[in-house]
Order: C-alpha cells, then sequence, then structure tokens
C-alpha cells in the first residue's frame, strides 16, 4: 500500500499524463475523468434518490410495522393473561362460595335429620314402653286369673283326693278355705 | 486478455462519444459497472422491500441487517443528530460496497479502484461536511482546530497540525479506497499471471495464493466500504456535535 502511495505522491506531483503513461496506471489517465466524474454525480444521484425516497421509508415502515405488532402483541398477551387471572379469581371465588354452601346445607339437614331421628326415636321409645307397661299390665292380669284358677283347680283337686282316700264328701266350703289359706301362705312366691 | 496487471484499470468508451461543451462524457466500462452497481442494488432492495414480511424471508433479512448495520453505525460514531443523513451514509456505504464486489468479478471492471471517483465521492463528503459544520457552528466551528486543554505555547503548532490534517481528510479517504482496491486487484492479476506463466508444474502455489487473496480481497472489499462509511460519519460527528 506505501509503494502505491508513495507512486501516487511521486505521480501527482509530476506531470499527470505523462507520468501515466510511464507508470501504466491507466487512473491516472485524464482522458476519462470527466466522463467517470459524470457518471458517478449522474448514477449516484439517482441512486440515493431512489434509497431515500423509496426504500429507506419502506424498510423503516415494515420495522415498525414489525415493531408495532410485536408491541401488541405483547400487551395483547398482556391483556389477555389479566382477564385470564381475572377469572380464575372469580372461579375461585365461585368454588369457595359453593363449598361454603355445600357445607351449609350439609350441616343443616344433618341437624334436621338429626332433630328428625331424635323425635322419631322418642315416640317410638315412648310406643315401646306404652306396650311395656300394657304387656305387663295383661301379664300382671293373666297372672291373678291364672291365681284364680289355679284356686279353683286345687280346691277340685284337692275334694277328689279326699273323696278317693276317704270316700266321703267334704264340706266344700271347708275344703274352699284350707285351699284359701295355703294358697295365700305361698301365692307371693310367685306373683 | 494482456498479461499487464494494470490493464484491468483501462476504461474505455462503450458505444457513441458524448460530448456536451467540449467535455467528453462518453458512457464507458466505468460508468456500465457503476450503473450495474447501482441496479444491483436497487434489485436487492427491491426484492427486500417488496413482500414486507412481520418475519422477514431471507433477502428481506439482509436488507434490514443493511439497514440496521448502518443505523447502528451511524447512532454509535455520529449520535441521534446525523439521522438526517442516514439515506446519504446509507447510500453510499451500498455503493462502495457494491462497485468493490462487483469488482471482484472476473472480467469485470473495479469502479473504485480509480481515483477520480474516490475523490469526488470525498471531496463532496468534505465540502459537505464542511457547510454541515458552518452552518451548525456558524465561525464557532474553526474551535476544531483548537483543542481545549493544550498549553499555549503549542498552540500555534497544534492548530497548523489540525488544520493540515482536517484539509488532507478528502485525500486520506479517497486515496484509502482507491490505493486499496487497486493493489488488491493488480495482486491478483500477477498471482493469475504467475499461474499460467509457470504452467501445470509450478503454478499450483500461485494458484492458492490467487485463491487466498480473493478470499482475502472480498474481506478489504467490505471493510473499505466499512471504513469509507465509518470515516464519513466521524467527519459529520465533528460538523455536528462540536467537542474537540
Amino acid at each position: 500500500m506505501r509503494v502505491f502511495f508513495l507512486v501516487l505522491v511521486a505521480t501527482l506531483a509530476t506531470r499527470i499524463d505523462l507520468f501515466a503513461a510511464e507508470a501504466g496506471m491507466p487512473q491516472l489517465d485524464p482522458k476519462y475523468w470527466a466522463s467517470q466524474a459524470f457518471w458517478l454525480v449522474l448514477v449516484f444521484t439517482l441512486l440515493y434518490i431512489s434509497i431515500s425516497k423509496f426504500f429507506i421509508p419502506k424498510i423503516k415502515d415494515t420495522m415498525e410495522d414489525r415493531n408495532n405488532k410485536i408491541k401488541d402483541d405483547i400487551d395483547e398477551a398482556n391483556n389477555l393473561k389479566n382477564i385470564s387471572e381475572k377469572k380464575l379469581n372469580e372461579y375461585n371465588l365461585l368454588i369457595e362460595k359453593a363449598k361454603k354452601e355445600v357445607q351449609k346445607i350439609l350441616n343443616e339437614n344433618k341437624n334436621k335429620l338429626n332433630a328428625e331421628i331424635q323425635n322419631k326415636k322418642r315416640i317410638i321409645d315412648k310406643e315401646i314402653e306404652e306396650e311395656i307397661l300394657k304387656a305387663q299390665n295383661e301379664i300382671k292380669n293373666l297372672k291373678k286369673e291364672a291365681v284364680g284358677s289355679i284356686g279353683k283347680i286345687s280346691e277340685e283337686i284337692a275334694m277328689k283326693i279326699i273323696e278317693e282316700i276317704s270316700g266321703d264328701k267334704l264340706n266344700e266350703n271347708s275344703i274352699k278355705a284350707a285351699v284359701a289359706e295355703s294358697s295365700k301362705k305361698n301365692i307371693n312366691k310367685y306373683l | 486478455m494482456a498479461t499487464n496487471p494494470m490493464h484491468q484499470f483501462n476504461v474505455h468508451r462503450i458505444g457513441p462519444e458524448i460530448k456536451i461543451a467540449g467535455v467528453d462524457i462518453s458512457f464507458t466500462n466505468a460508468s456500465l459497472f457503476m450503473v450495474i452497481s447501482a441496479i444491483s442494488i436497487c434489485l436487492l432492495l427491491f426484492l427486500g422491500t417488496k413482500k414486507r414480511k412481520i418475519v422477514p424471508d431471507k433477502i428481506q433479512l439482509v436488507t434490514e441487517m443493511f439497514y440496521n448495520f448502518i443505523a447502528k453505525m451511524i447512532s454509535d460514531t455520529a449520535g441521534s443528530k446525523a439521522k438526517p443523513y442516514f439515506p446519504f451514509i446509507f447510500s453510499l456505504f451500498m455503493f462502495v460496497l457494491f462497485c468493490n464486489m462487483v469488482g471482484m468479478l472476473p472480467y469485470s471492471f473495479t469502479v473504485t479502484s480509480h481515483i477520480i471517483v474516490t475523490l469526488i465521492l470525498a471531496i463532496f463528503i468534505f465540502i459537505a461536511v464542511t457547510i454541515i459544520g458552518f452552518i451548525k457552528h456558524g465561525f464557532g466551528y474553526l474551535k476544531l482546530f483548537v483543542p481545549s486543554g493544550v498549553p499555549i505555547v503549542l498552540l500555534p503548532l497544534i492548530t497548523v497540525i489540525e488544520v493540515i490534517s482536517y484539509l488532507s481528510r478528502p485525500v486520506s479517504l479517497s486515496v484509502r479506497l482507491f490505493a486499496n482496491m487497486m493493489a488488491g486487484h493488480t495482486m491478483l492479476k500477477v498471482f493469475g499471471g504467475f499461474v499460467i506463466s509457470l504452467g501445470l508444474l509450478g503454478g499450483w502455489l500461485p494458484l492458492s495464493f490467487s485463491v487466498a487473496l480473493t478470499g482475502l480481497e472480498i474481506l478489504v472489499a467490505f471493510l473499505q466500504a466499512y471504513v469509507f462509511a465509518i470515516l464519513t460519519c466521524i467527519y459529520l460527528n465533528d460538523a455536528l456535535n462540536l467537542h474537540h
């Protein structure tokens, strides 16, 4: 590079066209300098105009669109997230409420049922007691009756036994009295 | 094709001779390749902006990469004030890059290997930057040549150096690009010539060099376009944000 630079300086220092021919550098031949300058200015100006007026705004717009779209998408995603979080909270609240209600209904029903069961139990217990009392009375009566008929039977048996043994007929009344006496003595054992 | 490595830089007329006021502005192969480069740029940008997809396809991605690349370069070097000059820097970078790259095609012509082309670009940039500087800061722009924090004794010397370095900007800018392109293409041509002259037996070494150089030249083609654009940005930065 330095060599070329030196060559350039040397050529610029002397008469350009003469030296150019000697050095063999077509760059230093001024024949087409004007043409190159003209075409460079023309082409570059056209390029600059088309890039600045046409292409750069388009690229810029495209990238801005993209950035906006990304921003919008992020915003929307955040929005949706917030909404879904809200919904989730609502849902949780609802579930909580429903659970409480269920608990309440359950408790109420339990209490109601318990009360009803207690009631029914009481009624049934009462009935059972009554039935038991009735049955006990009946038994008592039956026993009393039984005692009566046992007295009669014992009298008859006693009469027959006496008749068989003695061949006499005893006074009915005396036998009755004797049986009543002995039964009075022993009846308390069975009642 | 002549074996003279400088032959590739010859400019010759294509079509009729055009003269305006005695100045020859005929259409030449240089003009042709400027047009080809410009059309390639337009084609790329056209294809890249045609569909305007939200999710870009390949060519759109390339276009947007160029766009973002230049935008980032400008904002990094010259700040937000340089935004109005974005289209110019973009066009400049694309034009230099495509001229360099088109020049890498065999039998083509490298527009940027001509000092007159790079010099005109550089002088235009130099004048434009100077005008912008004076418009933005008035005569305060001359403070650019008087750096702050320099001892008074050294000030005249420093100022002279600053003025010289400022005035040599167009020269360094244009010569850097032109010399790089010319040197690279000459070297390619020289090694290509060696391949032919050494023949089947000895030609392999220069051939491999030639292949390696081609890769290097593609890198240089991109790099020089980048350097050209970024130096423009830096000059613009001096003119827009005066703090030396």
